[in-house]
């Protein structure tokens, strides 16, 4: 039995497959400590740990580590004169007019941060060699002066040339093996010390914690007969077995986002949807990316709490638009929506949990697109007296009806994660029109229909399970390691061997690295080189995933490039505009065994319809009411409500809705927008 | 024409969403550091009358000059005369601009043969000539300061991509393949904004999308004139005070009054010093950029739209000849250094009317560090702009290590300059501990900057202002530490004037720091774990 678990802020979701079956369970998660909601889940699903051959997990312990500030004591070595280089960042300030701005606070102390008298140029020349023995008596005092918990170093221009980060490693390692220590180098090897220094800095700050967190899950579930593989998801969307993330946490940052893009990815290939759009909408915030040709893109660099992460994340967009935001006016006189959250307390006024200020939730009650009897499969009781009390200040002070004004609380909400959805397409050159939506997530299915139309989308995807996607995605994630190395080199012909032999040299270092783990791969790899013209600070990626760059003359590595960037500037130099390649990044990846869909058995019973009445874009309609399992492989015209048990899906006029052989439900627009 | 609620919403978000992208491409495709890393730039895009009605949140001071140089290109080529293909383009600080790297570029955008709009950008260029590489903080004339383009017209077909316009560009710069790259990089942000703002009448319809334009303009001057409104009524008087006018020794003064009246504000800066002979001139734009910025900061939330309608609430005056309303051909390449004691002025004054809204003075100045190397393959310049520790807030310390409040520009990495400039390295970048000025509130610390250089021919040059006079502390607190600069040239320390060209030699080493903000409360009354943590921190060895 293989099984899949997501600890999520609010849920812990699982997956079980065994066979031909497939068991899922949804309980509260326990914040405090994530590994006793994952037990309740085995417990809930009725699981022996036993018989668990496979065990993926995602949790958020490693970004809870840094957001709650509850990382390990961490002491930094830079090089000589850089002491200060977490507290100087970038010297810029992200609210221009804001008088008493405070930058992001880093995550190690100043007192903690250690100079070593070494240098390096910036072509990797040796300037100062750091003398061993005088490294050693600074590392002796550092270690009897602090009771350190990890060691990380960064010194300028490690990514050109690493020894003496290795040198002073290897001092460390000797004097306290206990101590893990991250070095720079082996985080990111690419230029910006800020930026590599806050990455190596975050690594070492999770390790301990996601260390002791996977060894304590571990152990607990050795306790109840666990004896099979245990892998953990990373922020790229692959996973890789527990005891190496336990090294290498911070890749794991941003892991729940990626299971749910992965879910989505894999869930509907099957239908065979390859160009996506993921639409995955919670109670708090919406995450958008985009998926070329089944491949989910990897953004270099990402930030939390405001600090810099260089570590390869599957792109995903957030913005503050969930079922919780706060619909107001601003003073001056404009509707908003967001991003303000009710959050899970108090929540929505429809939860009646104390929560007194008008959401998109209780919104939708007041238009009738959630329906107070049938909310979550009618599990949950909501008020839509409360919903429509808590408008009726807003609509007071815009002159609107309440169905009015609920309704424009929704369409910015839509209008949030339209924006968002351009930011990973149309600012990027892509036309959204070329992908379908998949949305999922409590909350998505209601709005895309809408989305999509503003983005000139014609096809949505509802998977099945939309809301224990993030857990499937885990069982459905490859094994994957990526290696990346800042080497500049001009594009020519001379050069071609040795943007060859790079990208070569690094594919057999990843593969070496998941052979050690025991993991064999085959010749499936991604390579992306970031390119620039010459004298350009910004690189567009190139990805060389199809053809063999074996053969490739430099000309056709020029148009690649030249076509990549028309794409995103909107110009493109003559060719013989001098190119460079800046960094490679190099994955390689072990696909999972195949997992049966996720289907239901076809409804024997007769599709009953009922309808209800719901106000949309000003206009009072009669809803068709259905469920998934009632819904046919003819399309059934909008509007229409489908009620999935977790998720409401909404087809509004001028769509259509069938649930297609994998059970995924199908909305189509008719007529143009 | 009335708009939905919604479609404006809509329309004001694809807006501002539009000139943030410009800013963002303007920076990823530029290919001077100045823009690429330190992003001095901005973005913005008018409506087909040409007001700006939208900005990319990048450089304040640059984003207040682009309505005044666009009107000025006006005055020469009318709207109705634009056609598509043209771009407008300006960097006279006589005629609505500020110093001359800061280049102005416009591209009117048409749709079906109607003008919808106008895409701007501006651009710090790295060099456009004059009398030394990057910088000459010596010259006596704006001529003496690099080339003026004035306000003019040209067509991208006819003009650029090898046209005549783009190759006096390039016979009058040192570094023609950086300069026609930034500039290049501003037509395609341009062309990025134009294709947004097409895309957005092709979907809403021209004349909805010009009736939302209008009321952003009236949203963003609705919510200012609440913010003037809910101060009260009255006239304050503030001043500041320059070190010294880069030749003497004497402070310059600059005094602001403030009348708040009802839901507008007059800013005027009568008793300000004359105009000096060297480059600290403020042109009325930046003084005019200066006093709307620091009132918006102070009276109004952060997420007010920046635009045209901003301004209409206040009025700026100022004496014609004197440093904050300089004659031509006054040199103006520092009017930075007089924009902050502008703001500083009228925050002083405005601290009279809601004290509880104000900060203590920060370092606010700009210094500029510019290295230029000269060698057999022509020049090498490097620029960059260093801010300092902010003003102590009533409940917040100072920012440390910062730029100053009407610019934005990050620092440039030690290891991208060490690649892009080999001529210098840097051995040092850290924070001056007990710069910040002491008080309930720390003020922010400033930082020092080392380098060593490499090669000979290499010439420094800067300018940067508090060498004498730190910003004051406010109710209590102490001041900042003052800015310094000096050379070590075998076991000398050769000190430099804040104002100042200066030859190194390979081997020296350069060290350029800058000061503190100002404390804000007493001293005494400083949480007691705050100043242990300071001490351990090393922030401050003394509360």
């Amino acid at each position: 039995m293989r099984v899949g678990i997501e600890v999520g802020g609010t849920f812990t979701d699982l997956v079980a497959v065994d066979g031909e079956s497939v068991r899922t369970a949804k309980v509260p998660s326990t914040p405090a400590n994530p590994d006793e909601g994952a037990m309740h889940a085995i417990d809930a699903a009725g699981l022996d740990p036993g018989a668990i051959e496979e065990l993926v997990h995602g949790s958020t312990v490693a970004t809870n580590a840094v957001l709650e500030r509850k990382g390990a004591v961490v002491c930094l070595f830079v090089t000589k004169g850089i002491r200060d280089v977490l507290l100087l960042q970038r010297h810029d300030k992200d609210a221009i007019y804001d008088l008493r701005y405070a930058k992001p606070e880093p995550v190690v102390r100043r007192r903690d941060v250690i100079e070593v008298d070494e240098r390096i140029a910036a072509d990797g020349t040796v300037i100062k060699r750091p003398d061993r023995a005088a490294v050693a008596g600074l590392v002796r005092g550092v270690l009897a002066d602090g009771d350190y918990e990890a060691a990380a170093l960064c010194f300028l221009h490690a990514y050109a040339n690493p020894d003496h980060e290795r040198l002073v490693a290897g001092v460390i390692r000797e004097l306290a093996p206990s101590l893990p220590v991250t070095c720079s180098h082996d985080v990111t090897r690419e230029f910006r010390e800020y930026e590599r220094a806050s990455t190596t800095a975050l690594a070492a700050y999770v390790q301990p914690v996601m260390a002791g967190y996977v060894s304590r899950f571990s152990a607990a579930l050795a306790a109840r007969g666990f004896a099979g593989r245990f892998s953990i998801m990373q922020s790229n969307g692959g996973r890789m077995p527990a005891e190496a993330m336990a090294r290498n946490a911070i890749s794991a940052l941003f892991s729940g986002p990626a299971a749910g893009v992965v879910g989505a990815v894999r869930s509907v290939a099957g239908a065979g949807y390859r160009n996506l759009i993921t639409l995955d909408m919670g109670g708090t915030s919406t995450d958008v990316a985009l998926i070329a040709d089944g491949r989910p893109e990897l953004a270099s660099m990402t930030r939390i709490d405001g600090l810099p992460v260089k570590t390869p994340v599957i792109d995903i967009v957030t913005v503050g638009a969930g079922g919780g935001s706060i619909a107001w006016t601003d003073d001056g006189g404009l509707l908003r929506t967001g991003p303000g959250s009710a959050g899970a307390v108090p929540g929505p006024a429809c939860y009646r949990r104390g929560g007194e200020r008008p959401t998109v939730t209780d919104a939708h009650l007041v238009r009738g697109t959630l329906r107070a009897d049938g909310f979550l499969g009618g599990r949950m009781e909501v008020d839509r007296d409360a919903a429509r009390r808590v408008y009726r200040p807003l609509a007071r002070q815009l002159g609107l009806s309440l169905e009015e004004i609920a309704d424009s609380v929704i369409r910015l909400a839509e209008v949030s994660i339209v924006r968002a959805i351009q930011q990973v397409s149309t600012e990027r050159g892509l036309d959204p029109r070329d992908y379908v939506l998949v949305s999922f997530g409590g909350a998505g299915p209601l709005h895309a229909a809408r989305v999509a139309e503003d983005l000139a989308i014609a096809t949505v995807v509802v998977p099945p399970h939309a809301g224990v996607l993030s857990a499937s995605g885990l069982l459905l994630s490859d094994h994957v390691h990526y290696r990346t190395r800042t080497r500049r080199l001009a594009v020519s012909e001379a050069n071609m061997p040795d943007i060859r032999e790079t990208v070569e040299t690094l594919q057999a270092q990843a593969r070496d690295y998941l052979a050690g783990l025991g993991i064999e791969t085959g010749a499936d790899f991604d390579r992306v080189l970031e390119m620039r013209y010459l004298g350009q600070a910004f690189e567009v990626p190139v990805s060389l995933a199809g053809p063999d760059l074996g053969t490739m003359p430099a000309a056709e590595l020029v148009a690649r490039f030249g076509e990549a960037h028309r794409r995103i500037f909107e110009f493109e130099k003559p060719h013989g505009d001098p190119v460079e390649v800046v960094s490679f990044r190099v994955g390689v990846k072990a696909p999972p065994p195949p997992m049966p869909a996720l289907r239901r058995p076809p409804s024997a019973g007769a599709t009953e319809l009922r309808s209800t009445a719901l106000t949309e874009r000003g206009e009072a309609l009669d809803a068709g009411l259905s469920t998934r399992a009632n819904l046919g492989r003819v399309p059934a015209g909008g509007p229409l409500l489908v009620d999935d048990g977790s998720a409401t899906v909404y087809v509004p006029p001028g769509w259509t809705a069938a649930c297609d052989e994998h059970d995924n439900v199908i909305l189509h627009r008719e007529t143009g927008p | 024409m009335n708009v939905s609620p919604v479609d404006q919403a809509v329309i004001t978000q694809a807006l501002i969403a539009a000139a943030d992208e410009m800013g963002i491409k303007l920076i990823r495709s530029a290919h001077s550091p100045v823009v690429r890393e330190a992003q001095d730039c901005s973005a913005a895009i008018l409506d087909h009358q040409g007001r700006v009605v939208s900005q990319a949140d990048l450089i304040p001071i640059q984003l207040g000059s682009v309505t005044h140089t666009f009107r000025a290109c006006l005055e020469h080529h009318p709207l109705e005369t634009l056609e598509d293909g043209d771009f407008l383009i300006n960097n006279d600080p006589y005629s609505g601009g500020q110093h001359l790297p800061d280049i102005f570029l416009f591209s009117p955008i048409f749709l079906d043969g109607t003008l919808i709009g106008v895409t701007a950008t501006v651009v710090h260029h790295i060099d456009l000539g004059g009398g030394a590489p990057g910088l000459n903080p010596d010259a006596g004339d704006v001529h003496e300061e690099g080339i003026t383009f004035p306000p003019s017209r040209w067509s991208i077909d006819r003009d650029w991509n090898g046209g005549p316009f783009e190759r006096l560009v390039r016979a009058n710069v040192r570094m023609p393949e950086a300069t026609i790259g930034d500039l290049n990089a501003q037509f395609a942000a341009n062309a990025v904004g134009g294709e947004r703002l097409k895309g957005m009448c092709r979907k809403f319809g021209t004349q909805t999308v010009f009736a939302a334009m209008d009321e952003m303009l009236s949203y963003s001057e609705r919510r200012i004139r609440a913010a003037i409104a809910a101060a009260p009524d009255g006239t304050w008087r503030g001043e500041a005070w320059l070190d010294d006018d880069g030749v003497g020794n004497d402070p310059v003064p600059i005094r602001a009054s403030v009348t708040i009246s009802g839901d507008s504000i007059a800013v005027d800066f009568a008793g300000t010093a004359a105009q000096v002979p060297t480059n600290l001139n403020n042109p009325f734009a930046s003084t005019a950029s200066s006093a709307v910025a620091c009132i918006k900061a102070v009276l109004t939330d952060p997420d007010i739209p920046f635009n045209e309608g901003a301004e209409r609430a206040i009025t700026v005056m100022a004496l014609y000849g004197s440093l904050v309303n300089p004659r031509p051909p006054a040199p103006v390449r520092a009017r930075l250094l007089p924009s902050y004691r502008v703001v500083n002025a009228v925050m002083n004054a405005l601290a009279g009317a809601v004290p509880d809204r104000v900060i203590a003075p920060g370092f606010d100045t700009t210094t500029v560090s510019c290295l230029s190397h000269r060698n057999d393959d022509g020049y090498n310049i490097y620029l960059e702009i260093f801010g300092g520790g902010y003003g102590a807030g009533p409940d917040n310390d100072g920012c440390d290590a910062v730029d100053s409040m009407l610019s934005n520009c990050s620092n440039i990495p030690i290891e991208a300059m060490e690649s892009d400039y080999p001529f210098f390295r840097v051995e040092d970048y850290s924070l001056r501990c007990d710069s910040g000025g002491r008080g309930r509130q720390r003020g922010g610390m400033g930082f020092q900057r080392i380098y060593r250089i490499l090669d000979s021919n290499v010439t420094f040059a800067t300018y940067g202002d508090r060498f004498r006079i730190g910003a004051e502390g406010m109710f209590g607190g102490g001041p900042g530490a003052t800015a310094e600069t000096f050379v070590e040239r075998g076991g000398q320390r050769i000190r430099l004037r804040s104002k100042q060209r200066f030859p190194l030699s390979r081997g020296d080493r350069l060290v350029v720091r800058t000061g503190g903000g100002g404390g804000y409360g007493p001293a005494g009354d400083r949480d007691a774990g705050m100043i242990e943590r300071d001490r351990r921190d090393g922030f401050a060895s003394h509360p």
